[in-house]
């Protein structure tokens, strides 16, 4: 089944990825690119990587000269998102967890999670002790994660192994629901950053369906392990040696009350968010004005973001081999890390026009 | 010395932003190399042929860093107030009402907000005023993602020192260009690389894909080093006016044992001035060099200084010239 659009963003929010078990967002996103990408293999990090050859007399000319390669532009996404490991199971079984990815533990509370190996994965609800029977100190604190436990109505700690052991992972569930003036807001799990992954799938569809000539190749990496800063892409950008790379992210936004407007980082429905400098990289202006022409030039909605906050994988990428020049672009979204990512569905449509414009104006870059 | 040194501190090369300041190293370096080139992310690196014979040349690379702290644009107020994020790691008691410079020549003062504590004294608190009557008047000097950073000057002070900023790192820069300089002159056997880093203050970044294109033998890394001897300070066996420090370990990096204790018996031999540096905080290219690649042997020789990150870093000379001549020695020059 090839889906499109929002409903693809859709199924991929739905898939279970939490950081080291993306297998299952992997599968789909195969399924998803099959027929439009020249070359597709697992590099040995459990990254996945799809090649779409450039075309065109200049592509003829670098693949044929004895000494070069053509050029190599990476697009990268991770595919992990933030979720649960199961630590221990209580006699009475329960089912105590650590996050996998930096989660608020306030957020956690009574939320439904699913958890356990493939074959035998179920739900189960994050819960703590009752307010009536928690202590005059617990009451005016947040209860810490080493207090809370995932019920799985199993009737003993041996019935819940066969569920989930210690080891396996667990996800946030969380309905995909479109809301807003026409349904334009979209509130999920893991937005950050299968709106990454979507787009590219979309961009190899659009490059297969309207060719155009390109020097170079183009490698698009579905990276694991973001959220835990292992960083798959390390691996890829390494394997790969790119000349530039563009990392699709997610951002957070504090455009919400309360902020006052010198620390808003981006606004949601202006379109993705350009990095200058953030808590990992410092970005090459070259790159970052082409980006914000192009935008200019076809009158794609594009922002700049405002805040020095955050990081992402442009950091590693950037410092792989001789260097490599990254540019983040990112989708403004809020309560990021939680079981409801808000982003808007018109900023998700600016950014992958922007980076199928960018691709085909790519001369006037280099 | 004084010149060159006032030469690169005369422009601003924030983190990332260092195309003024190579440009003018590019000057200096050209006619005492073969040739200089720039890598992705915007290291200079300038190579000089060795006269040995081919096949048993060894390659060293040498490294200073060429960028400085500063600030970063990130919000301008509706009085044409500036916010700003920091760009390495700031002192910012020692930057308060101190006056900044951009690229284009725009100044402006940074200021805390009124009454805030001198503990609460963070990025957050400040501003910059650049004199602009509203926001449509200082959006035409300075825009969103612009880099400033205090002024550089240098001033003579007694003797053979001298303060101000940057002299971290543009210092270690100086001493490249003599070092080149001199090797005209004195040639070495060994092929020798001229590295002017990008992106230090901000996480040792630059030297580590410059080392990755160069695959070096050995490295030595030149920059500043903290000391014992202001008041106050933390108990550090190294001195303004000790010498040069060869640089046993600091907090991101344990020197390659041989290449110190190289530069230990030459200095001994040469009756060159010298001291041993162990810097508890703050880390340097060395440690991005050494971890290169398969690994490369790497150590340092620093240059002890006073008040680093503040408007007036200061240093003696003749610690600078240790360092030179100690250098030479290594690379055995002629």
């Amino acid at each position: 089944m090839m889906y499109n659009g929002k409903e693809l963003i859709k199924e991929l929010s739905l898939a279970f990825g939490p950081s080291g078990c993306e297998d299952g967002v992997r599968e789909l996103i195969k399924s998803q690119i099959d027929g439009v990408c020249d070359e597709m293999y697992c590099d040995r990090a459990g990254n996945l990587i799809a090649v779409v050859h450039g075309q065109g007399i200049d592509y003829d000319l670098a693949v044929n000269s004895p000494d070069r390669r053509p050029d190599r532009v990476m697009i990268c996404a991770h595919m992990d998102e933030v979720g649960f490991m199961i630590t221990d199971v209580t006699d009475a079984g329960y089912l105590k967890f650590g996050t996998v990815g930096g989660i608020d533990p306030r957020v956690l509370c009574g939320r439904p999670v699913c958890v356990g190996d493939e074959n035998s994965r179920v739900s189960g609800v994050i819960a703590s002790k009752a307010i009536h029977l928690q202590s005059r100190e617990e009451r005016g604190k947040s209860t810490p994660i080493n207090k809370m436990y995932i019920d799985i109505g199993a009737k003993d700690g041996e019935d819940a192994r066969k569920y989930a052991d210690i080891g396996s992972f667990g996800t946030f569930v969380s309905d995909f629901v479109s809301f807003g003036k026409d349904g334009k807001y979209m509130k999920g799990k893991a937005l950050d950053d299968r709106c990454g992954c979507a787009l590219m799938i979309e961009l190899m569809r659009a490059i297969k369906d309207k060719p155009f000539d390109r020097s170079f190749d183009l490698y698009f990496a579905f990276t694991r392990c973001e959220e835990i800063g292992v960083s798959g892409a390390t691996v890829a950008a390494n394997s790969i040696q790119p000349s530039t790379a563009i990392i699709l992210e997610s951002t957070a936004v504090a455009d919400i009350a309360g902020v006052d407007k010198s620390r808003r980082v981006a606004e949601l429905g202006e379109g993705g968010a350009i990095s200058l400098a953030d808590r990992s990289t410092i970005y090459d202006m070259a790159i970052v004005n082409f980006a914000l022409g192009v935008a200019e030039k076809y009158g794609i909605k594009c922002q700049v973001k405002k805040y020095v906050s955050g990081g992402n994988d442009a950091g590693n990428v950037q410092r792989c081999g001789v260097g490599v020049t990254p540019l983040a672009l990112s989708m403004p979204t809020r309560y990021l890390h939680s079981a409801s990512n808000v982003s808007c569905y018109d900023d998700y449509v600016a950014m992958r026009e922007l980076v199928e414009a960018m691709l085909r104006d790519w001369r006037f870059y280099k | 010395m004084l010149n060159t040194i006032k030469t690169l501190t005369a422009v601003r090369a924030i983190s990332g932003r260092e195309k003024a300041v190579s440009d003018k190293l590019l000057k200096l370096i050209a006619p005492h190399v073969d040739n200089v080139r720039s890598d992705a992310m915007g290291s200079l690196i300038a190579f000089k042929k060795g006269t040995g014979k081919d096949g048993e040349r060894k390659s060293r690379m040498l490294c200073a860093h060429m960028d400085e702290i500063g600030f970063l644009v990130t919000f301008i107020d509706d009085n044409g107030y500036l916010r700003i994020a920091p760009i390495g790691g700031i002192n910012f008691v020692a930057a308060t009402y101190s006056l900044v410079e951009f690229a284009n020549g725009t100044k402006g003062i940074l200021v805390p907000e009124s009454g805030t504590a001198p503990a609460d004294l963070r990025a957050e608190k400040f501003y910059i005023d650049i004199g602009a009557k509203d926001k449509k008047e200082a959006e035409k000097k300075v825009k969103i993602g612009d880099y400033c950073a205090v002024e550089g000057r240098v001033e003579r002070l007694a003797g053979k020192r001298i303060a101000g900023r940057p002299l971290d790192d543009r210092i270690g820069c100086a001493m490249l260009i003599k070092i080149a300089e001199a090797l005209k002159e004195a040639p070495c056997e060994d092929d020798v690389y001229f590295v002017f880093s990008v992106q230090e203050e901000v996480g040792i970044r630059g030297a580590r894909t410059a080392a990755y294109g160069i695959d070096p033998d050995s490295a030595l890394c030149f920059d500043i080093t903290g000391t014992g001897d202001a008041i106050g300070s933390k108990p550090m066996a190294c001195s303004v006016g000790g010498g040069a420090a060869i640089k046993i370990k600091d907090a991101s990096v344990i020197c390659d044992v041989e290449i110190t204790e190289q530069l230990i018996s030459l200095a001994k031999e040469k009756g060159i001035k010298y001291q041993c540096e162990i810097l508890l905080h703050g880390g340097t290219d060395t440690a991005s060099i050494q971890a290169s690649r398969a690994g490369v042997r790497a150590g340092a020789i620093s240059v002890p200084t006073r008040y680093i990150h503040s408007g007036f870093e200061m240093l003696d000379l003749n610690d600078v010239q240790a360092g030179i001549s100690l250098t030479l020695a290594w690379l055995g020059a002629k």
